[in-house]
Formats: structure tokens, C-alpha cells, sequence
């Protein structure tokens, strides 16, 4: 008996931690925490320039483009130069304003061909919600028209 | 003898390389200090009362530097990038366009490279005048670069 207990190596009586346990606790939250938590979308940019205060001497190239936002009771109604009624609702649950998209894109297109920046003059009514001016800079930004001009006065 | 032999194979065994992990450990600890030490985090505060419209032709913010943000709750309450603080709340064009001439100030005293932007942030349901009246207090201050936060999807 003597013989064989000497034999035994010493480490085997070593004390052990069990953490199984442990593992499960932490597993049994980390699912809690998942299942409950709701994920916050993260906020994206929609960058406009303003037209800077220095004056150019060059001529105008292009005849700018105005388009007004107007109200019309619980809608809207985008006119473009003054006459031309484009869209007056959004489609889509991507909030697409397809005939002012299809028309930027176009005077878009122009300035690039005569070399020069697409000039946007913009008239939003001060009874247009945030969401609706957000539906028109978004055209513009689809349009790749980064520089617009806000006008109080509706052309 | 043959107990013996099974003694030295058993010690043989024992001598197996180990690698020790410990310095390793030891000097990723310490990059990590170093690195939460040095850093400075740049963050963007949010007004959580502030819900932004949604637009799908957004882009994710690549340059966070030169930012002055501004959420709009509705008329006449407008609040500054620390929309917690006591002076946080402005209501006139003045206050927002003195606001944004001292934030470009600041700007511009920590880097001259930084460009001044405006970071509008308005509640989708607002009317538009009043993130107007903020362009115009940005333009006055002398800041042509305007940011509008939205989303890039429409939350369920």
C-alpha cells in the first residue's frame, strides 16, 4: 500500500475550480441581453453646400434650376421652373419622387456635358414637413447634385 | 528495471514544451492601456427626443472632424450638441448663428484643417422653417457646409 502511494504522481490532488456553471450563467445572459435589446440604426449624412459668399465674375454657363416644395393641404406638390408640376407624393418605400429624380438627373447630365455645376435653387414652404425636404435633397443627392441654394421667396 | 523505465518515459512526458503566455498577456495589457490612455474619442452626441427623416442616397459620415451640431425638437427648440446642458437651449436665429460663430472659433483654434460643418438634426415631423432658420444662422456665421442627419432606412 506503502509502494503504490508513493507512486502516484502529486498533482492529481490538486484542488479544481468547476466552472461549467459559470459558462452557463454567462451564456443564459448574453442570450437575455440579445433577445431583448433593441439595435439603434446608425444616423447617416446627407451633405449640401451652400452657395459661398464670394462673388464670381464668370458668366453663368446653365440657366439654374428652381424647384419649390409647395403644401397643398395634407400633401405637397414639387413645381420646377415655375410651371411644370412634377410629383406630388412619394413612391415606394424607398420615398422616390420619380419625375423630379428623372428631371435633375437630366439637368444633371447637361451641366456635366457644358462642363459646368448644376446650379439648384430650392423654395421649400414653411409648412413642408422635415421628412418631405428630405425626400427632395435626397433626389438631389441620388441626382449627384451636392451644392443647392434655400430661397425664402417661391419663384 | 521495468519500473524504472516506466519512470523515466514518465518524465520524459512532463518535459513537454509549453509556450508561457504570461508576457504576451503582459504586453497586450499594456497596449490596451496605452492605447485607451492616448486616444480621444470622437463622438457625436444624440438627442434620443430627436428622430431624423429618412433618406436612401445617404452616405455613411466619413469625416467626423468640424461638426457643430445642432438638433431641432420643433419651433423655437433648438439645442446644442450637449443638448443636456443648462445654456443647451436656444431659440432665435442669433442664438444659433452665435452659437455656430463660436463653435468655428473652437474649431479653428484645434485644427486649422478642420472644415466647419453644420450637423443638422431634425426631427422628420418638424416643419422645415425651422431647420431653415439654422441654415441661415450657419450661413451668417460664415459656414456653408451643411450635413442633414437622416437614416438610410425606413425603421419598422
Amino acid at each position: 500500500m506503502s509502494r503504490r502511494k508513493r507512486g502516484l504522481p502529486a498533482e492529481e490532488d490538486e484542488p479544481a475550480l468547476d466552472i461549467s456553471s459559470l459558462i452557463d450563467v454567462c451564456f443564459l445572459l448574453l442570450i437575455y441581453f440579445l433577445v431583448t435589446s433593441t439595435i439603434q440604426p446608425r444616423e447617416q449624412d446627407l451633405p449640401m453646400t451652400l452657395p459661398s459668399s464670394q462673388k464670381s465674375d464668370a458668366p453663368l454657363e446653365i440657366e439654374p434650376m428652381l424647384i419649390a416644395v409647395k403644401k397643398t393641404g395634407s400633401g405637397f406638390s414639387i413645381v420646377v421652373n415655375k410651371t411644370e408640376v412634377l410629383d406630388t407624393a412619394v413612391e415606394g418605400e424607398r420615398r422616390v419622387l420619380p419625375r423630379l429624380f428623372e428631371s435633375l438627373t437630366a439637368y444633371s447630365n447637361l451641366a456635366n456635358a457644358n462642363d459646368t455645376k448644376p446650379l439648384v435653387q430650392l423654395f421649400i414652404d414653411p409648412g413642408v414637413e422635415q421628412q418631405t425636404a428630405m425626400d427632395v435633397l435626397n433626389c438631389l443627392k441620388g441626382a449627384d447634385i451636392n451644392s443647392v441654394t434655400f430661397s425664402q421667396v417661391a419663384p | 528495471m521495468a519500473s524504472n523505465k516506466l519512470r523515466a518515459l514518465n518524465s520524459i512526458e512532463e518535459k513537454e514544451d509549453e509556450m508561457d503566455m504570461s508576457p504576451m498577456i503582459d504586453m497586450v495589457f499594456l497596449l490596451l492601456i496605452f492605447f485607451i490612455v492616448v486616444s480621444t474619442p470622437l463622438v457625436v452626441k444624440v438627442d434620443p427626443l430627436v428622430k431624423p427623416a429618412v433618406a436612401f442616397n445617404s452616405t455613411k459620415p466619413i469625416d467626423k472632424n468640424g461638426r457643430i451640431v445642432l438638433n431641432i425638437r420643433g419651433e423655437k427648440d433648438y439645442y446644442k450638441s450637449d443638448y443636456k446642458g443648462a445654456d443647451a437651449k436656444m431659440e432665435t436665429e442669433d442664438e444659433i448663428a452665435e452659437y455656430i460663430e463660436k463653435e468655428v472659433k473652437r474649431i479653428n483654434a484645434m485644427n486649422s484643417e478642420y472644415v466647419p460643418k453644420l450637423h443638422l438634426r431634425g426631427h422628420k415631423e418638424v416643419l422645415f422653417e425651422f431647420s431653415q432658420i439654422a441654415v441661415a444662422g450657419a450661413a451668417r456665421a460664415g459656414v456653408n457646409q451643411i450635413v442633414f442627419s437622416v437614416y438610410p432606412f425606413a425603421s419598422k
